[in-house]
């Protein structure tokens, strides 16, 4: 025990270390893959740059947290989180960004700190003035108080075809956003999420293009969990739909029972670039983490908003 | 030892959020094929274990008798006068809970005495389960329904509407119904109750088929003491994560209807299967799950 333990202890110090003491940033690697030969071992290349940090003189933000309990999942409950950028004004029509896995993307010490990004990009006028809503996966708790839950997440986020997609958008959305003017244009509206919440956000834009116009994954879970892997064959096949696309995976991605994630993504880059879709793959070297998404977050929402007026 | 303890959930559930498998690799172990433990029978059905390892089915098509095999492989008639039997389960209460399919029963066995108490008449049983609360709950695939037996004798719906209610499995928490669907490709899940009634029904697994085929003939089930789900269907042992997500198709033994399994054996590390005419285990990195009385 006292050897694993150890070896626990060192990883987390190792990844302590890639968190904090990254060297260079590599959104620059798009499309492609990464020069091997300049290929560090680690992920001490992705680190946190000054848009993903706490400033303290600009404008802040409000967050409002809250439970949803669903009719569209009944039984389940699940923690959400409402960012109301200091710049919002009631009597303009707002973005919207919506992050599945909302608890990762809200927290102001992981990888993602969206919050913090939103602050800081709406003060240097780089992103629009967005209303973020992050919401968590259903759970279902368990009947007798003191046993756990049954998780939701995989059935919510890994299912192909619509009924996480009525979820959001007829039922969860309207009542959370029902005190706030936000725009009803598919391109000022986006979706994203990390790994099954990265398909997840695919699949929402997939089935209802008129309510999200952008799409934005990390690590996202292209494979074979539950049919997931259908879509680089859907998007080729299909009539295109007004969508844009970021997309970030690592080539040390997930490799197992479901498929090979930096190989669906680049499925998807294809079948994308096939169809002729706005999009961007960044593929680094990173794992089945935020790492290297949280560090180009500033970047990848910057790219995907480009076509909107800040 | 805690702190660690606790270190290791964090991690592991950390890992669990973000799309980290349970593998068949987890479950078997390489060299460890399956091989026949019981044979000559007509149709064998109705695996079952009991915590110390023992395995007891039934031949549902010409035996009188169910039937035990010991943790030294030596095959016993357990209790007599017991045709067509297609589910069984021990209770926390040490009886042997049975479904009479033919007889159209559900019954209970005193042991090692074998008296036989009816709990239920004039019901199409195919599988059960048994909650350490004694709530028994049981499948009746011709109409649809799902059956509750309460501690007090009460016969009664618990839940209508799935296609062909086949295999029936408790999480190891004991706050999870699991059923199979035999005329689809789900395993549908239920929350339990304090009063042992069913809510919030979703089908939360879905099993794959055999190419051009739409079901998966999804058929008996059990648990591990993970929580991971193993369906008997016609592509073979189709294992699940306590997230609902696939984890693996362990082949069947022969090319014959394999229409249940449990764990059993040293440990409860053996899968069992009954299989057509033949029972087989093979050993694995997996613990079995059962209702014990201590829990």
């Amino acid at each position: 025990m006292r050897n694993i333990t150890t070896g626990i202890l060192r990883s987390v110090a190792i990844c302590a270390l890639a968190w904090g003491f990254g060297e260079a940033n590599l959104f620059s690697q798009t499309n492609g893959r990464p020069n091997p030969a300049a290929r560090p071992k680690t992920n001490d290349l992705y680190q946190l740059g000054p848009d993903s940090q706490y400033q303290r003189e600009i404008p802040h933000g409000q967050v409002i947290k809250g439970r949803w309990s669903s009719t569209v999942y009944p039984g389940t409950q699940r923690d959400y989180w409402v960012y109301i950028p200091a710049q919002y004004k009631p009597e303009e029509e707002a973005c919207l960004m919506v992050f599945q896995d909302g608890s990762s993307y809200q927290s102001t010490n992981a990888s993602f700190r969206a919050t913090i990004v939103y602050d800081n990009l709406i003060a240097k006028k780089e992103l629009p003035i967005t209303v973020v809503v992050f919401v968590n996966p259903g759970e279902t708790p368990a009947a007798e108080p003191g046993k756990k839950g049954r998780s939701n997440r995989s059935y919510e986020y890994d299912s192909l075809g619509g009924e996480y997609t009525h979820f959001l958008v007829d039922e969860f959305l309207p009542a959370v956003l029902k005190d706030y003017k936000i725009s009803k244009d598919p391109k000022k509206r986006g979706i994203g999420g990390i790994s099954s919440g990265g398909i997840c956000a695919f699949t929402v834009a997939w089935e209802r293009p008129e309510e999200f116009g952008k799409v934005i994954t990390q690590v996202g879970s292209f494979t074979n969990i539950r049919g997931g892997n259908a879509y680089p064959f859907l998007i080729r096949r299909s009539e295109k739909k007004p969508i844009k696309i970021f997309m970030q995976d690592g080539l040390a991605d997930l490799n197992n029972l479901h498929g090979n994630w930096p190989l669906a993504a680049q499925e998807m880059d294809a079948a994308l670039k096939f169809a002729k879709y706005e999009h961007q793959l960044v593929l680094g070297d990173g794992g089945h983490n935020g790492i290297h998404g949280g560090a180009i977050l500033p970047e990848s929402l910057k790219w995907l908003w480009s076509d909107v007026k800040p | 030892m805690k702190k660690i303890t606790s270190f290791f959930g964090l991690v592991f559930a950390a890992l669990n959020c973000l799309g980290q498998d349970l593998p068949l690799s987890g479950v078997l172990i390489p060299g460890e094929e399956w091989k026949v433990v019981a044979e000559g029978y007509g149709f064998t059905d109705a695996a079952c274990a009991d915590a110390e390892g023992n395995f007891y089915f039934s031949d549902v098509s010409k035996g009188q008798s169910i039937f035990k095999i010991d943790n030294q492989g030596k095959i016993s008639d357990f209790v007599r006068n017991a045709p067509k039997i297609s589910g069984l389960k021990f209770g926390a209460d040490g009886k042997l809970y049975a479904c009479q399919n033919g007889a159209k029963k559900v019954v209970s066995f005193e042991i090692p005495s074998g008296q036989m108490r009816v709990l239920a008449e004039n019901v199409d049983p195919n599988d059960l389960v048994v909650t350490r609360k004694g709530y028994i709950y049981f499948t009746e695939t011709s109409k649809k329904q799902v059956t509750l037996i309460t501690p007090g004798g009460e016969v009664k719906a618990a839940d209508t509407g799935i296609g062909k209610p086949n295999g029936i499995a408790l999480s190891p928490d004991e706050t999870t119904l699991a059923v199979s669907d035999y005329g689809g490709t789900n395993v549908w899940v239920m929350r339990i109750e304090t009063d042992g009634s069913l809510k919030f029904k979703e089908p939360y697994m879905t099993a794959r088929t055999a190419p051009g085929k739409s079901d998966a003939s999804l058929d008996g089930m059990t648990t591990d003491t993970v929580g991971r789900y193993y369906v008997t269907t016609s592509l073979g042992v189709q294992i699940f994560d306590p997230t609902g997500r696939i984890s693996g198709i362990i082949l069947r033994p022969q090319n014959k209807s394999m229409v249940s399994a449990v764990f059993s054996g040293p440990g409860l590390h053996y899968l069992y299967v009954a299989c057509g005419d033949k029972i087989y285990r093979r050993k694995t990195q997996a613990q079995g799950w059962v209702v014990t009385e201590s829990q």
